[in-house]
Parts: C-alpha cells; structure tokens; sequence
C-alpha cells in the first residue's frame, strides 16, 4: 500500500497560509510589506531616480537635485581606487590590483592545490604586484610605499598579512600542542599576549615605537612593519582556531598514524592538519573577513588605505557635502570583497564534507 | 576608539622618553635634509579641509601644504623637493622625534605641555585659530549677548565645550549646551535647526558655513570665544632649523607688507625699492649666510610658492571655496596680529 503525499499546494494557497492565516497575521503582513515598499520606494529614489550620475555639472548640479550625488565617485574615483599614487601611472596600480584578485581567485581553484602550483602561484603574483607598485625597473618610475594608497593598499595589506600570518598560526598552533612544556608555555605566553593587545596599540608600537628600539639596518620601511604587525596580530588569533580544529579530531587518529609507523611531519602534514583545518573552517573565514575589514586601522598610523583616501576624496571645499555617496561606494567595494568571501567559504565546506556524506 | 589612540599614543611618547637621546639630532637637521634631498612635512591621513586637501590628482594642497612648500623652497629654491607623509593627529609628536618627519606643520596650537614635556619648539605663529559662534541668520542676533537662553551644538571632548561655558558665564548669559561627538552629525544637528547656535573652530565653522551652499542665511558672531597660535613645531635643540621655519615665515610676511608678490617679484629685484628689499630678494648679499641657507632663498620662496596673502588667498580665502576673512590673521597695519621680523 502507498501513502498519497498530498498535494502540493499552489502558490496562493502557500501565501495564504503563511502570511493571511487570521486577521491579525493579515494586518502585521500587509503593514510590513508597506514598510518595505516605502524603504524600497525611498532608498530608489535617492540612489537612482533623482540622483546625478556624470560630474559634468559639478557640484552646483547636486545641490539642485533631490537625490543622491554620484557625480562625487565620477570626479574623484581615482582618490578613492588609489590614492596618492601619482596620477600617470596609475594604471600600474589598477594592474597590481588585478594581479592581487587573479591570484586570489587562482589559488581558491582546487586545481590549483598542490604545493608547487601555489607557491608559484604566490610568488609571481606577489612579485608582480610588488613590480608594478614599486618600479625602479624595466623603465618603470620608482614609487615609494608612502604613496601608495587606497584599493590597492587595502589588498596589499590584507592579503600579505594572511600570507605570513597563516603559516605562522599553523607553526604557533603546533608549538602550543608541544609535549616539551617549556615550547608550549612559552607559546601559550606569546599567544595570549597578542591576544590581550588591542590591534591598534600594536600597529602603532610597530609603526613608531620599534624605530627606536631597532637599528636603522633592521628598521625596514614602516609599512612593512605595520604588516608584521598585524601578521602576528592575525597569527595568533588564528592559532588558536587551528588548535580548536586539532583538538576536535579523534586521538585515535595520531594514535593510528604512529602505529602504522608514519614520522612526526607525514602525521601532521596527511592526518591531522587535513581534518583540523576541515573543523577549523568556518572560524578561519570568520578571520579573514575580520583582518579585511581592520585593515582599515592602519589609517591611525598614516596610511592612505581606502577609508582615508574615501576621506580625502569628500575632503574638498567642493564635494564636502557629499560624504554619505563616498561611504556607500567604498561599503560596496567592501561589500563584493567580503561577500565573495564567505561565499567561497561555504563552497569549501561543501567540498570538504566529503568525507561525512 | 579615542582612549585606544591615546593609550598608543602615550605608550609611545613614554618609550621616546627613555630612548630619545639615541636619536636627537643637534642642531643637524638642515644637514641630514640637504643631503637626503627632500624635506620631510607633515600631511593628514584624509583630509583637513583648507589646510590638507588632496585634489582631483591626487596632489596635496592646503595652508599647510604651501608653508611646507615654502620650507622647502628656502632649503632648495624648488618646491617639489618636498614629501609630504600623510599623519594622523595622535602620530604627530613620535613621527618629529622618530625622524619621519622634519618638521610638523599641522594646525597644531603652541601649549605648554607639548612646549616643556614633549621636547617640542615653536615657531611664531603663522594662523591665528579663533574659536567662533555661528547662529542661524533668521534668528536675528547680533552678538552672543543676543543669545540668551539659546542652544548651542558643541563638539564633544573639545576645550570649546569649556570656553563657551566659561565666555557665557562672563558676559552673563546661560546657554543650554547640545554635545555631539562626529563633526558631521554635529554640522547635521545645526543646519537641521536642532540648535540656535553652533561653536567651533574658526576656520571648520566658515568651511561648514560654505559648505551648505548658503553662505548668507548664517551669521558668524563677532564674539572671539578663544584664540589658538598655530605655529610650526620642530624637534627641541635644534636653533638654526626653528631660525629657519622662523624666516621663511617672516620672509612671507616682509613680502606681503611690501607688496612683493611672485608676480612683480623679478621687477622688484631688478630695482629694489629699498636697501632692504635689496638684501631680502639677495640682489645684496648676507640674507642666507646666517641659515646656512643661499642667499635669494626668500626670491625663491615668493617666486614660487608666493606671498603670505597670495597664499592664504589660495587656500583659505577669496580664491578658494571658503572665502574666509583674514580676521585676526592678518598683518599688524592691516587690524591682524601678524609681523615679520626686521630685516637688517
């Protein structure tokens, strides 16, 4: 005997359940439809219908017009994207910026997984990067860091502190689950004290205190120790989420991996770190989004990352006023980053739940 | 937020204490900057309107970019021999003392503190800061003794929030005070009439003013609630570099009270109207000697970068978007405080 499943119920007899069930439920929903209709009405208005698009008016243009005041990113999207970069040769920053987002993308490709392909990977891309930005060579003019700025700034930060921030979690996360007490207490004492600083004192520390602890051969330019600071600051974080992810793998595991005789490196490498950074997987995107978003701290210490350039692109006589259109523009460039992000994050998870379907 | 800058901040100065010996330069800035080649001024991590500013190229402009500028012009007769490195206000003081910068020109007042304890030294003041009121026009009020009553949008953790309660008190008058923190929201809640009256910093109250597009529907108020020098501040220790911000400011201002501008400045030269003029322009020796500095360094500057008023027009006043008055920034003959040294 088969049991009927009943039938599938139309779209209007779904609403109607759902949403007009009683009189009251009909009252809540239609009053919060209206809501949202007039938001909607409202936030269109201004961002689309009575908005000025082309910076041909100039400002006077947007103090006539009701909505919002685009013709702002038209005239000074340059400032926004890259800052004090020297205007001619900007274009060596959009490619850099390019550079930046192919190698992301390239290393998020499983294809691309095996440790030669990555560090390839990384290592053109960063040099590429590096080239373009800094010049000095192949006839490009020589540009110092403390005009680089905006997008390419911001990527350049978050993306070099991930860089030597991860293997230095997964280093730090291994050294705390140390059976000598003395490497596990002292890297717990190191970890724990990051952790106890806010990043900004930090970066600051790093940035203007170090030069006088350190000799000049050691100083380095400040932005490369505003990078390792912060580094540390992602490492030790992200150390104790590896370690979260080691400690929910079964000890039978490691157990199993010594008796079939495999050496310490070979356990880690193909036993554990595998299923720990599978459990660890969520946190750490958690933690990337996180350093992407205070990537915007460094502007405490004076670099034009995209909130100050933002900043600076209002930051005239003429386009004051329009402050509100530059924040949403950068919050959407923040936006496609960040969401394209967790996205990738929740395929991962997809992927590497294999192993428990 | 705030107490984490502060907390860096002072965590900063109190390591610069211990070690600041291993760094101090005496008396050598002028050489480490000839032979780096560039002179290292201070910008803003943004924008600071009228004094740092970046324009459609990305290219710094503002007061205080062309009095870095005019710095640089005296040490090196060419003003692109500059770096402007872009600063927050709390990285002011360990940027100086760390060397990453030569010399802070910031719309930072001359205090005692930063003067005895920070190590700092002052140049004279090149801006009078004026600590203002402005009230919407329709309200009809002539002076701040008008406002009796009034409410007044102040900005939060500021020493305004002070003077005007202690100005209020002394001519009399009692004002219901509305503090906001963010400059925005706080320009928001004036402009939207949430308040009678709104008290600020000079120069940020004219540009706020300009900035709403109707310049002539508020007045600011002729009361002066408090007036802050803005001078050029260098490491302490170090004569001849303060000499040299000193001149290079009083070369600006001898230019402006003789009516030499980069315009007629070739003019000038060639017929010197006096002595004087004759040794500032160097077509006689001895103006550069003394600041180990050439001698027509002051020709350049005024060729250059310009007057004090050509400068201050450009920036701040008439030919800029805040059409700002002189006030009190101006010179001695003409109702301001403002002078230069004498040139013998």
């Amino acid at each position: 005997m088969t049991v009927l499943a009943p039938p599938a119920p139309t779209l209007l007899e779904d609403l109607r359940r759902r949403y007009f069930a009683t009189p009251l439920q009909a009252a809540v929903s239609l009053f919060s439809l209206a809501v949202i209709v007039f938001l909607a009405w409202k936030i269109l208005n201004w961002a689309l219908l009575s908005a000025v698009f082309t910076a041909d008016g100039g400002p006077e243009a947007c103090h006539a017009a009701a909505g919002a005041c685009w013709s702002v990113i038209a005239a000074r999207w340059r400032i926004i994207l890259f800052g004090l970069y020297p205007f001619e040769e900007q274009w060596r920053s959009a490619l850099a910026c390019v550079a930046v987002v192919a190698m992301t993308v390239l290393s998020c490709i499983p294809a691309c997984w095996t440790g030669r392909r990555i560090a390839a990977i990384w290592v053109a891309g960063t040099a590429l990067f590096y080239i373009l930005m800094k010049g000095g060579i192949f006839g490009l003019a020589y540009i110092g860091e403390e005009q680089w700025g905006g997008l390419a700034l911001t990527l350049f930060i978050f993306v070099t502190t991930c860089l030597i921030g991860f293997p230095l979690s997964i280093g730090l996360a291994l050294m705390r689950r140390s059976q000598l007490p003395w490497i596990s207490r002292t890297t717990g004492i190191i970890i724990d004290g990051v952790r106890s600083l806010p990043l900004i004192s930090i970066l600051f520390t790093f940035a203007i205190v170090l030069p006088f602890a350190l000799p000049q051969w050691l100083q380095g330019d400040k932005l490369y120790r505003v990078i390792l600071g912060s580094a540390l600051f992602f490492s030790a974080y992200q150390a104790e989420i590896v370690r979260g992810g080691m400690q929910g793998v079964p000890k039978g595991q490691e157990e199993a991996s010594m008796a079939l005789g495999l050496s310490y490196w070979q356990s880690i490498s193909r036993i554990l770190l595998p299923q720990a950074m599978r459990n660890a997987l969520p946190a750490t995107i958690n933690q990337f989004v996180i350093s992407f978003k205070e990537t915007s701290l460094v502007v405490i210490i004076g670099f034009f990352e995209i909130l100050a350039s933002g900043n600076a692109a209002y930051g005239t006589g003429e386009w004051r006023f329009a402050y509100v259109e530059v924040y949403v523009f950068i919050a959407l460039i923040y936006f496609v980053f960040v969401f394209s992000l967790s996205r990738y994050g929740a395929f991962l998870e997809r992927r590497m739940a294999v192993g428990e379907r | 937020m705030r107490t984490f800058k502060w907390g860096a901040a002072a965590l900063a100065l109190g390591l610069m204490q211990i070690s600041a010996p291993a760094h101090a330069e005496g008396g050598k800035t002028l050489e480490t900057v000839k032979a780096r080649g560039v002179l290292n001024c201070t910008g803003h991590d943004g924008s600071y309107l009228g004094f740092a500013e970046v324009d459609d190229k990305g290219n710094w402009k503002g007061m205080d970019i062309d009095l870095c500028k005019a710095v640089a012009t005296a040490v090196f007769g060419d003003p692109a021999k500059l770096k402007i490195v872009p600063i927050s206000w709390a990285q002011r003081w360990p940027s100086l003392q760390s060397g990453d910068v030569d010399i802070v020109i910031k719309a930072s007042g001359g205090t005692l503190s930063r003067d005895t304890e920070l190590g700092l030294q002052f140049s004279m003041s090149y801006y009078l800061g004026t600590t203002k009121v402005m009230a919407h026009k329709e309200l009809n009020i002539a002076s701040l003794k008008d406002a009796d009553g009034g409410s007044v949008c102040i900005p939060a953790g500021t020493t305004q929030e002070q003077q005007i309660a202690a100005y209020a008190q002394k001519i009399g008058i009692k004002l219901e005070p509305v503090v906001i923190e963010k400059t925005e929201e706080l320009e928001q809640a004036y402009f939207s009439g949430r308040c009678d009256l709104y008290t600020q910093w000079g120069p940020v109250l004219a540009i706020a003013r300009s900035a709403k597009g109707k310049v002539e529907d508020h007045v600011i108020l002729p009361d002066v609630i408090a007036v802050e020098p803005e001078v050029m501040i260098v490491r302490q220790g170090d004569d001849n570099w303060v000499d040299i911000a000193n001149w290079t400011l009083s070369a600006l201002l001898f230019a402006e009270q003789e009516g030499i501008t980069s315009q007629n400045v070739d003019e000038i030269k060639a017929k010197p109207t006096s002595p004087q003029v004759a040794k500032f322009l160097g077509a006689t020796p001895g103006m550069g000697k003394g600041l180990g500095l050439a001698d027509d360094w002051a020709y350049n500057v005024i060729k250059k970068v310009g007057n004090y008023a050509e400068i201050f027009d450009r920036d701040l006043g008439k030919d800029s978007p805040y059409k700002m008055d002189r006030d009190l920034t101006n010179l001695w003959n003409n109702g301001g405080v403002l002078f230069p040294l004498v040139i013998d």
